[in-house]
């Protein structure tokens, strides 16, 4: 996708260049949509190595630990689901329990990370009701000579993490390739003395890239990466024991070429084909297979795009097709899903001051409704330094296919989990054979429907000399909310769910970031975000006086008030950080450090009322803090130690995913 | 500290309640009594048999809200067996060691708070047990209680009240406040189950509470 125009179009170092809002490049100055940039020196300097650290230091971003394993991106208040991965503008898969793992990927190989919050399936249809994160690597280019680095780190817990790059290019044909691997015993914040809270694990990635430039007006990319992750696995279900393992496969593979018709309009063909499998299984305690899994699914995606330039206006557009599949245990047979879109944008820019973005997508699928995303944005140049930008569109969230298709029993507590599509017929299935007690009676007539949702934006961008900042306020709406619904209850008193379009969910809120140079060597950023996230229904629940809460005292019930309710779970209303760059020039010395604070939440609901209200347990509020120190020396080797979780917080019961004190070391090596 | 408070008070209200039925014959001269009294039982216990996955069994504790207290005769009103209750109206529903129904009982679930609920829900609310029919629908989030799996606690969902029509046609509303014992306001999931306490306001002879 940065290839569109990429040879002709001359960077301007002062301006921040973004590909993701437009799928051209952009200024993050002009650009009308809410837009982060996280620069691949941001990540070098921080000594992280997984995607999942670097979010979490973004202001705004969450990282929530999901009951499948691995973390998830919370935006603007909205879940992990609703945001999509790109990697160089091709979406990842594989979120076999909705979220998709980012600790899969390295970050040693990123040129910067790009994030656009608020509704994007303008452009890139189901998924991006959100917004988008891409990760975008670093390009094959023509060095004439062999350049490459070495990255080696080890850190807490055995962690290890080694990376090699290496790139040549000559003449029309570049290639790069990048090495990773990951290992690491995991940790353990449980009392189990059998179950750790992450197990150990390990993962390689291979990502080779070959450019060729068959002439100044052609050239195609060939980009391939492979993933293997394997994790120990285990299981506790009364007093016996399992062990096992994990193991996930990916390929991602893209083809893309750039024509230039004319000066004036370029094409980019654009084929893009994954896979995302994972097995995994449990043997007793004799060695004998107890349980297993697989889960594989394949995606497909032609696209041709064209970019037409009217002097300084864009009009691109595009035209795909998508195929999936997934095979996998609990689904009884294989299940597919197709359709076709076209999409459309308009980059005009008005005068002098104004630019306004158009935009909209058509996604014809065959399995539900058909979708038409429409995006407006509008960006207005007050003087040379603040610009104010608004947004609205419209974002959608397809049924994916476990929702459609599952058909998982529980095999410890005996619950059943029915895809919506096969509900009925495997309903009927356990009737007949005895095991259902009574239904509840729903019907599933008509389809699922996709969830849906409005998404506003009103912001502005500041930038002098020194100092820079950028407020947004935000409001999303979600309709048609996918949740679960006891649909029958079994004989062994168990119930039987399947997925429904429930309810009406809303979040808003207000987010903040500045960055100020004090001197040449000190670089101070702040950010900020405020968040409310409710669902709707509750209120009108609460309003209408079917919602208790119960009396710590006397135990006895009281009916709650509208200012009771909290909202939804895992969101903070405060969260914000500070960090600081502080360079010694005499002894080519850095230190980076980041202090981050999010206030309390809540992740359950203690007092069994089905909602969260501020008589609920909730998370403590807390504090973390990140330290890196960074050394130079010569023949461009850099030296880094770091603290992670300098203030050692935990929260054992509550927060899986923070570890105590982490120490690391981490040595890099160019030439 | 505030747990000892509680479970003093809880006895204290218990004792009394005892005493005031003992004294229950005495007011069957004034039928007019304006206030009926909040009687709190604690600690029913309602054990049952058959681990996770197996059936249950074992025979059901009966109480009787005019005896307030546990019977093995057929003047019980409502009986409890782990996290399953069941009327004494209807039929059998078709579970293991259960009872017959010897009696007009049926439940009218309601949402409100114990208080709040002064005049009897219409006929057709009220249901019975019948062949695989539970007048207190059983499972998580269906009836009485929810089942938190993180927590591993099973909870009263509050301002369910049962009005219960009891063996020979009277009423009584009541609400569980506990399943575990002593009814700590804070229950860890180490706790023992099977402990039900409960608030109720017995109606012997009116159509109001």
């Amino acid at each position: 996708m940065a290839q569109v125009a990429t040879d002709s179009v001359k960077k301007n170092q002062l301006q921040e260049v973004v590909v993701t809002g437009t799928r051209t490049e952009r200024s993050v100055a002009t650009l009308p949509l809410p837009t982060q940039i996280i620069t691949g020196e941001a990540i070098k300097k921080s000594g992280l190595s997984r995607l999942n650290e670097i979010i979490q230091e973004q202001t705004g971003l969450i990282t929530v630990p999901s009951f499948g394993g691995g973390d998830g991106i919370q935006m603007q208040g909205l879940d992990s689901s609703y945001v999509m991965i790109l990697i160089d503008g091709q979406p990842l898969f594989g979120r076999s329990a909705g979220t998709l793992d980012l600790s899969r990927i390295s970050v040693n190989n990123i040129d910067r990370i790009e994030i656009v919050k608020g509704a994007s399936s303008c452009l890139y249809g189901s998924e991006a009701l959100a917004g988008v994160v891409n990760i975008i690597t670093k390009k094959p280019k023509i060095t004439d000579k062999l350049k490459g680095n070495g990255i080696y780190k080890i850190e807490t817990f055995n962690t290890q993490d080694a990376s090699v790059s290496l790139e040549y290019g000559k003449k029309k044909i570049s290639v790069e390739l990048f090495g990773n691997y990951f290992k690491t015993d995991g940790y353990n914040l449980s009392e189990s003395d059998f179950l750790q809270t992450v197990e150990p694990n390990s993962n390689l990635t291979v990502q080779p890239k070959l450019k060729i430039d068959f002439s100044d007006k052609l050239n195609f990319t060939f980009n391939s990466r492979f993933y293997n992750q394997v994790q120990d696995y285990k299981s506790e279900i009364g007093l016996l024991k399992y062990t096992g393992q994990s193991k996930i496969n990916e390929w991602n593979n893209s083809i893309l070429g750039n024509q230039t018709v004319s000066e004036a309009f370029k094409l980019v063909y654009d084929f893009y084909a994954t896979n995302y499998k994972a097995d995994e299984y449990l043997n007793n305690q004799n060695q004998q297979l107890f349980d297993e899994s697989n889960y594989n699914q394949w995606f497909y995606r032609p696209e041709v795009r064209s970019h037409y330039k009217l002097g300084k206006n864009t009009l691109s557009s595009g035209i795909g097709i998508n195929y999936e599949t997934l095979d996998r245990t609990y689904f009884d047979r294989k299940a597919k899903l197709n359709s076709e879109y076209v999409f459309a944008q308009f980059e005009w820019f008005v005068q002098q001051k104004w630019n306004v973005l158009f935009g909209f997508r058509y996604d014809n699928h065959h399995q539900y409704q058909s979708q038409f995303s429409p995006k407006i944005g509008i960006n207005y140049k007050l003087n040379d330094n603040f610009s104010i930008k608004s947004s609205i569109g419209y974002g959608y969230k397809a049924p994916d296919l476990r929702q459609l298709y599952f058909d998982f029993t529980n095999s410890a507590i005996g619950y059943t989990v029915l895809g919506y599509n096969v509900a009925q017929e495997k309903l009927e299935t356990l009737v007949s054979q005895g095991q259902i007690l009574f239904t509840n009676g729903f019907a599933f007539s008509a389809p699922l429907k996709p969830e849906s949702s409005l998404n506003f934006n009103f912001g502005g961008y500041y930038k002098k000399n020194k100092i820079s900042f950028d407020y947004n306020f935000f409001y999303n709406t979600i309709q048609n909310l996918i949740d679960t619904r006891a649909i029958a209850q079994k004989t062994s008193g168990q119930n039987v769910f399947s997925y429904f379009n429930v309810d009406k969910i809303f979040t808003y809120g207000l987010e903040f970031n500045t960055t100020y140079k004090t001197s040449a060597n000190v670089t101070l950023s702040a950010g900020y975000q405020y968040l409310i996230a409710k669902d709707q229904s509750v209120i009108e629940k609460i309003e209408r006086g079917e919602v208790f809460a119960r009396d710590a005292t006397t135990l006895s019930s009281f009916k709650l008030k509208t200012s009771d309710y909290v909202g939804l779970y895992n969101r903070s209303a405060h969260t914000a950080n500070i960090k600081i760059n502080y360079l010694v020039p005499s002894i080519k010395t850095s230190i980076n450090a980041r202090l981050f604070y999010r206030s309390k939440y809540g992740i359950f609901d203690a007092n069994s009322n089905n909602i969260l209200d501020k008589y609920d347990t909730f998370v403590k509020g807390y504090f973390l803090s990140n330290i890196t120190i960074n050394k130079d020396f010569k023949n461009q080797f850099s030296w880094q130690v770091g603290i992670n979780n300098l203030l050692d917080y935990t929260d054992k019961k509550n927060i899986t995913n923070l570890p105590g004190r982490q120490f690391f070391t981490r040595v890099q090596f160019q030439f | 500290m505030l747990k000892s408070i509680l479970f003093k008070s809880v006895l204290l209200i218990t004792a009394l309640s005892i005493l005031g039925a003992c004294s229950s014959d005495d007011d069957t001269v004034t039928p007019a009594v304006t206030t009926l009294e909040t009687k709190i039982y604690v600690n029913l216990h309602a054990p049952q048999t058959g681990v996770q996955g197996q059936p249950a069994g074992g025979p059901f504790t009966k109480f009787s809200f005019s005896e307030n207290a546990i019977v093995t005769s057929n003047n019980w009103d409502i009986a409890f067996r782990g996290t399953t209750i069941i009327v004494n109206g209807g039929g059998l529903i078709g579970i293991s060691d259960e009872p017959a129904r010897t009696g007009s009982g049926a439940v009218s679930i309601v949402s409100n708070t114990l208080n709040a609920v002064t005049a009897i829900p219409s006929v057709s609310s009220f249901v019975q047990d019948g062949p695989g029919v539970y007048a207190i629908p059983t499972g998580s989030g269906n009836g009485w209680f929810s089942y938190n799996a993180i927590a591993n606690l099973i909870t009263p969902i509050a301002g369910k009240i049962f009005v219960v029509k009891t063996n020979n046609g009277k009423y009584a509303k009541m609400e569980i406040i506990s399943y575990y014992k002593d009814a700590p306001a804070n229950p860890v999931s180490t706790g023992e189950t099977r402990y039900y306490t409960f608030r109720y306001v017995y109606q012997p002879n009116g159509t109001t509470f």
